[in-house]
Parts: C-alpha cells; sequence; structure tokens
C-alpha cells in the first residue's frame, strides 16, 4: 500500500519537475510560500489565541486569497490550458492578477485594523 | 387612463360624495349633542364656587375707603361705598371736596362730582348754564361712548333735561364704529339713564350679543378676555338695564352662576376702578328683579353629633347678607355608604337668621350623608339646588376585651383575662413558640350600641428597650367582633426574633369617631427560639449611607508575553527568505527588464500603491485611500497597460520567428 503511495508520489514529483515551465515553477514556489505564511499564522492562533481576532482573520483570508488568485494566475498563463483562455493573452492575466490583488490588499488593509 | 365619466359627471358625483359625508357629520353630531343633552341634564346643576364673605366686604369697603386724591378716586370711593350700604368716613369733607375740585367745563369732572354727590346725602354740585350747554354738546355721534354715557349721567345726576331718542341714536351710531366689549357696556349703562319710553329695544339686544363674547373656562368660569372688571361691569350693566326696561336678561342659569364665580374669584383687587366694578356687579347681582344667586353655606364644619346635633345652615345673597324671604327644605338624605333615604322633605327652622335641622332626631348611623337642599321663597332665586355632605359622628367604646394565651395544640386550657377600658391589665402576659397570644374584644357606638368597624383598628407592640415597633391589624369577623392572634413562631421575623416584654397598644381611628382610642392593655412578653440578636436594630442602618461602589472600567484583554509574539512575527515573516531560495535555485532573474519609461513608471506606481497599503493602515481612512488609489492607480494601470502590451509584442515575435524559423527547418 505505502508502497504504491510512495511510487505514485516520486513519479510526480519526477514529472514536475522534467514537464512543467520555469514559469509556472515560480509561480509554484510563491504558491507554496503563501500556503506557509498561511499555515503558520493558523498555528499561532491556535496556540496563542484568536486576540485580536480581526487582525487574524485578515492575515488569514490575505494568504487565502492570494493564494487563489495566484492559482487562477497559474492556470491562465499554462500553455496547455491555451483552448480554455483564447481571449486572455498572459499579459492579460497578469494584469487582472494585479488589480484583483490591489482590492484583496485594501480590504484586508482595511480590516486588519 | 382616459376616464369615461366627463368632467361634468365627475364634479356632480364628487359634490354627491361631499354631501354624503357632511349629513353623515351632521347626523353623528347632533347624536353626540343629543348624548352630551342628556348627560348635562342628568349632571349636577352648578353652584357658586366663589362669593363675598363677610371678612371679603369687609376688605372691600377697606379699598374704598382709602383717602382719595382725585375726582375719579372719590367717585370709586363714594358710590362704591353707596353700593355696599356703607359710607365715606366724613362726608361734609368729601362734598367740600368735590366742589372744590370740580372743574366746570370738563365732562369727566362733571360725571365723576355729579355722581359722587348723588351717593352722598344734602351734597350739592352748583351748575350754570354753561354747563348744561357743555354736556348736551357731548352727546353726539362724534364723541366716544365713554363721553357719552358721562355726559348723559351728569345730565341725570344734576336733574338737567335730555332727548332720550338722540342719545340712543348717537349710541347706535357708536356701537357700530367702537365694537369692543367696554365701548358696548358703557352703551348699556348709558341706556339705564334714559327714560324708559326710549326705543331700547336696540341697547337690549346687544346684552345677548356681549354674552356670546364671553370665554367658558372649564364651566366653571365666564369672563371677558379683557379681564375681571370688564365682566364685572358687564353684569352690573346688563342687570340695572334689564331692571330699567322691565325684560328679563337673556342669561341662562348656569351662565349667571358663571359670571358670579368670575367677578367674585378675585379676593385681593388691584385698584379702586376694580374695586368699585366688584362692588357694583355685587350690588347689581343681590337686588335685581330678575336673577339672585343663593349662597348655602354651613356655620362651621358640617358635623353633627350626639352632643351637637342641630345641622346650622346660612343662607346669603353674594353679599353675605342674609336673604329676607327664604326657606329651606331638605329633599332628600342619603346614606353615602348604604345609599338608603334617612329624611326627605324635611324643612329647616329659622332661628336668628341661621336655618337648623335636628339630624340626630332621625337616628342616623354615624358616617357621612349626602343632603340635596333647596331654597324656595323667591322665584328669583338662582343655584336654589344645593348639594351637601354632612357628617355623623359619634363615640366608641371598646366592650369585652379579652386577652388570651393559647397552646399551639390546645392541651392546656387558655388563661383569658377580662380587661376593662381604659386600664391595664394586673399581670404580663408571656407567649413563647408553641403558644399564641389572643385578643378579642367588640366596638360599639357609645350612644346606640351598635357595632362599629372603623378605618383603623392597630394593635402596637413596643419594646422598650430596643424601640422595636410592631404593628398588625386587628379583623372583624362576620359577627363584628374583632379577633386578633399572634402566633409567635410565625412573625419572628417581624420581631426580628427579639425576645422581651412588649408593651400592647390597641389604637382604635376613624374620621367619624370624636373619641380615638390608644390604649396600654397590656404587657406582653415573648420568647423567641433560636435568638440571632442583631447588634443594632437593622433599621439604622438603613438610612446611612451605602458602601461606595467603584466603577470597574473594561479590562483590557489578556494579551501574550512579546517574546511569543516577537517569535511568531518572525517565523510567519521566514516563508519569504524560503521563497527567494526558491526563486533563485529556479533560476528567475529580472534580466529581460526593459528600462522603458512605461514599465518604469508602471514598477514605482505598483510600489507606490503598495507603500499607500502601509500608510492606509498607519494614518488614512478609506475615503482618503480611496482617492489616492484612484490616482496612482490610473497612472500604474496606463503604464502598466502599455509595458505588457510591448512584452506581449515582444513574445509574439519571438514565437512568430521561432515558427518561421521551424517551418523553413522543416521545409529544408
Amino acid at each position: 500500500m505505502s508502497n504504491s503511495v510512495i511510487s505514485v508520489i516520486s513519479r510526480f514529483l519526477e514529472e514536475y519537475t522534467t514537464k512543467t515551465s520555469n514559469k509556472l515553477k515560480v509561480v509554484d514556489a510563491y504558491l507554496f510560500y503563501i500556503l506557509l505564511t498561511g499555515a503558520l499564522q493558523f498555528l499561532y492562533c491556535l496556540l496563542v489565541g484568536t486576540f485580536p481576532f480581526n487582525s487574524f482573520l485578515a492575515g488569514f483570508i490575505s494568504c487565502v486569497g492570494a493564494f487563489i488568485l495566484g492559482v487562477c494566475l497559474r492556470i491562465q498563463i499554462n500553455p496547455d490550458n491555451k483552448g480554455d483562455f483564447l481571449s486572455i493573452s498572459q499579459e492579460r492575466a497578469f494584469a487582472d492578477f494585479l488589480l484583483a490583488h490591489t482590492v484583496l490588499h485594501l480590504v484586508v488593509i482595511n480590516f486588519i485594523g | 387612463m382616459i376616464p369615461n365619466v366627463s368632467f361634468p359627471q365627475r364634479c356632480v358625483n364628487s359634490i354627491a360624495h361631499v354631501s354624503w359625508l357632511a349629513s353623515f357629520l351632521a347626523g353623528s353630531s347632533s347624536v353626540f349633542c343629543l348624548v352630551l343633552l342628556t348627560v348635562a341634564l342628568g349632571a349636577q346643576a352648578l353652584t357658586p364656587s366663589h362669593h363675598l364673605s363677610l371678612s371679603d366686604v369687609e376688605r372691600l369697603k377697606g379699598l374704598l375707603s382709602q383717602p382719595f386724591t382725585d375726582l375719579a378716586s372719590a367717585y370709586y370711593s363714594i358710590v362704591g361705598l353707596s353700593k355696599l350700604g356703607a359710607a365715606v368716613a366724613d362726608e361734609n369733607d368729601a362734598c367740600q371736596f368735590l366742589k372744590a375740585q370740580l372743574d366746570p367745563m370738563s365732562v369727566d369732572s362733571l360725571f365723576f362730582a355729579a355722581e359722587a354727590s348723588q351717593a352722598i346725602a344734602d351734597c350739592e354740585v352748583s351748575i350754570s348754564n354753561e354747563t348744561r350747554d357743555i354736556l348736551l354738546a357731548a352727546v353726539s355721534e362724534d364723541s366716544t361712548v365713554t363721553q357719552i354715557f358721562r355726559a348723559v349721567s351728569a345730565l341725570s345726576s344734576l336733574g338737567l333735561p335730555l332727548a332720550s331718542q338722540e342719545v340712543v341714536a348717537a349710541l347706535v351710531a357708536r356701537i357700530a364704529k367702537e365694537d369692543n366689549v367696554l365701548a358696548i357696556t358703557t352703551a348699556l349703562q348709558t341706556a339705564t339713564r334714559l327714560s324708559q319710553q326710549a326705543e331700547l329695544g336696540g341697547i337690549l339686544e346687544e346684552i345677548e350679543d356681549l354674552a356670546a363674547r364671553l370665554d367658558d373656562l372649564g364651566g366653571v368660569y365666564l369672563q371677558f378676555e379683557e379681564g375681571l372688571e370688564a365682566t364685572a361691569l358687564f353684569v352690573t350693566a346688563a342687570y340695572t338695564l334689564s331692571d330699567h326696561a322691565d325684560t328679563e336678561p337673556p342669561l341662562k342659569e348656569d351662565q349667571v352662576i358663571q359670571l358670579v364665580n368670575s367677578v367674585f374669584s378675585k379676593k385681593s383687587w388691584d385698584s379702586r376702578s376694580e374695586a368699585f366694578s366688584v362692588a357694583c356687579a355685587a350690588a347689581a347681582l343681590s337686588s335685581n328683579r330678575f336673577h339672585v344667586p343663593v349662597i348655602v353655606s354651613t356655620q362651621g364644619p358640617a358635623t353633627v353629633s350626639h352632643s351637637q346635633p342641630i345641622l346650622h345652615l346660612l343662607v346669603t345673597d353674594i353679599l353675605s347678607n342674609p336673604l329676607a324671604s327664604a326657606n329651606l327644605l331638605v329633599e332628600s338624605a342619603q346614606a353615602v355608604a348604604s345609599k338608603s333615604v334617612v329624611l326627605s322633605q324635611a324643612p329647616f327652622s329659622l332661628r336668628d337668621g341661621i336655618f337648623e335641622l335636628n339630624f340626630m332626631a332621625s337616628q342616623p348611623a354615624s358616617g357621612y350623608y349626602q343632603f340635596t337642599v333647596a331654597v324656595t321663597g323667591d322665584s328669583r332665586l338662582v343655584a336654589n339646588q344645593v348639594e351637601l355632605k354632612v357628617k355623623v359622628s359619634t363615640e366608641v367604646a371598646v366592650t369585652n376585651m379579652d386577652l388570651s394565651v393559647v397552646d399551639k395544640d390546645q392541651s392546656i386550657g387558655t388563661k383569658t383575662s377580662r380587661v376593662d377600658y381604659p386600664f391595664k391589665a394586673k399581670g404580663s402576659f408571656t407567649a413563647d413558640s408553641h403558644q399564641n397570644f389572643a385578643m378579642n374584644f367588640q366596638l360599639v357606638d357609645a350612644n346606640t350600641g351598635v357595632e362599629l368597624t372603623p378605618h383603623q383598628t392597630f394593635v402596637r407592640f413596643h419594646n422598650q428597650k430596643t424601640g422595636q415597633e410592631v404593628v398588625f391589624v386587628a379583623e372583624p369577623d362576620s359577627k363584628n367582633l374583632y379577633k386578633f392572634e399572634l402566633d409567635t413562631a410565625e412573625r419572628k421575623s417581624e420581631f426580628d426574633s427579639m425576645s422581651g416584654t412588649y408593651v400592647l397598644h390597641l389604637i382604635v381611628g376613624d374620621a367619624t369617631l370624636e373619641n380615638p382610642i390608644l390604649w396600654n392593655v397590656a404587657d406582653v412578653v415573648l420568647k423567641f427560639l433560636d435568638e440571632e440578636a442583631p447588634a443594632a436594630i437593622q433599621s439604622k442602618t438603613l438610612y446611612m449611607p451605602k458602601p461606595d461602589i467603584q466603577h470597574l472600567f473594561r479590562e483590557p484583554e489578556k494579551k501574550p508575553p512579546t517574546v511569543v509574539s516577537n517569535t511568531f512575527t518572525a517565523l510567519v515573516l521566514s516563508p519569504f527568505l524560503l521563497l527567494l531560495i526558491l526563486w533563485f535555485k529556479l533560476g528567475a532573474n529580472i534580466s529581460n527588464f526593459s528600462l522603458s519609461p512605461s514599465s518604469v513608471l508602471f514598477h514605482v506606481g505598483h510600489a507606490c500603491m503598495l507603500g499607500l497599503m502601509y500608510v492606509y493602515w498607519t494614518h488614512l481612512n478609506m475615503f482618503q485611500t480611496l482617492k489616492y488609489l484612484a490616482i496612482i492607480g490610473s497612472l500604474t494601470f496606463l503604464a502598466g497597460n502599455r509595458m505588457l502590451a510591448q512584452k506581449a509584442v515582444k513574445r509574439y515575435g519571438q514565437s512568430s520567428t521561432l515558427t518561421f524559423f521551424t517551418r523553413r527547418t522543416c521545409e529544408n
């Protein structure tokens, strides 16, 4: 059982390192960073307490939102998905990413208190 | 939507609706009026609530008797006092004063002097032909009503002839021009001096018109907004003119009473003229031929008892003069409590001007009685049905007072001792937790022996040592026997479980009792179980200042120690380092960075936006941020658009060259 899991994981990692383009790997690194930050914030909340709750929520939602937007960007610039996003060029995806982030940051800073 | 009814038709419809509404309102208001009328008829007739008592009359006379300095005040004093049936202190002096102060050229002066001299016996003011001419000249349409009145009065007082019809014409013309209350009242007064053959009908009608202008205050007072003097002068004028013309004044009984209330409610007057007007009104109302308000009052409190069995009533006019030909009759005397009629159609007997009735002869039980008395004997009397409340009081006696200590399980026989009022029981009574202390007694009317149930029957325990006082109510049973039982165990909270000797008092009181009772009946020793014995009596601390309450401000939430926060801050920021390392490992670089102005501007703008976020967090509010964001954002957007477009062009150019090269190589 564990064998198959390990073999799946190793094959996945191999495919990932060889097949994915550098651009996507850059975005993936960014996503991983966001994930770590969010997880650490959640860990703090669990360990120490929810005071001040609004700040925790702002930080956590910022991470979640950034992660989602990053995922959207990655989907849109992946050349394998070009068929699904005919009208959206890579530059357009990036511009959308920036705009959405502006709104997200505005809301987060408002809520952080 | 076009209405399919033409305009005239619509008009008629709306009129129909309006008329239907009006008729409905009229119907409902008439029904309402009918209801109100029945209510009013069923309600009590109004009786005067104010009149001039003898002391008020004296005060009025005192004000008018003050020394006068000019003709006007002399006139008010002399004539006012004569209306009240009194006279000035020194008549000769007054007469000399009038003659000295007279100015034969002035109508006012002549009026004051002539009227005042008429009131004094043997006082004649000298006149000349010029006087007569001046006075006659004043009677015209061009003088004010006051001038006409003074001229006419002076002429009639001085015995000079005057043409009544001319005066009437002048008055009618002036009334049309001067429509105020005082002017019309003065016109009425003028008419009283004219010959009875003159056409006074038109002026008589003014009484009714003026009466309509009176203000009704709460159904009790009726007065002009011009004040007391105007109302009093109106009353005087109306009745004097009605007497003169021998026509009943068009004032209803209730209106007369309301006028009486208004004129006589003020008991100290501001000026001589006000006092004069009140004196004239009082004289007019007590001696005119049509309406004489009657005042029925009790002499002293309206109480009868066995020692004072006679009810005394005074029947007077508003000047507190006893009415000469009046008879007083009790129409009914009804007990307030039981609503039974005790007396009916019983006449009062007159003795020394006071009406007497021996009410105790009807043997009424003690309590309150509602009397309806009627004054007869004169058809002019107004408000001659009066309601009075009479109290019949009596003396109470306590009989059959039995004190006993009863065992709760009633195994031991009770020890009853009889105590007689006003003595105290010889021994003291002891009651502990399994005994009850009981008291039985009867309250009877000392004169008739009838059992009484007064309002207050209290049993009071007073601890001499601690000052405690506990009061209980003794209640009668169905046979009017009073019973009081003290259950020591049950009532220990009221006594604060303080054992000791309590002095027992019986308190009996009622409004109809002449002899309230406070009787020290006995001493009672009470023994309580588990004596808590509070140090001082609780009530003492009730009125001391209570301990201060300190306001507790909301405590701030507990924050984690700074070490923990700092650690976690570092921890949360550490993934950024990881990110940089990963990117470096992946080979991400900024070698493709084109230094075109749009990309520079874009990056600068973007950095500014992030900086704005920080400034928003520390200093700004949402509105300011949005303002700056709009400016920076639009610049960044334009720059970014250009930069991305350039990048896109470059990318497409690369890929197209690539395809071109591949196609070329493939072809090859």
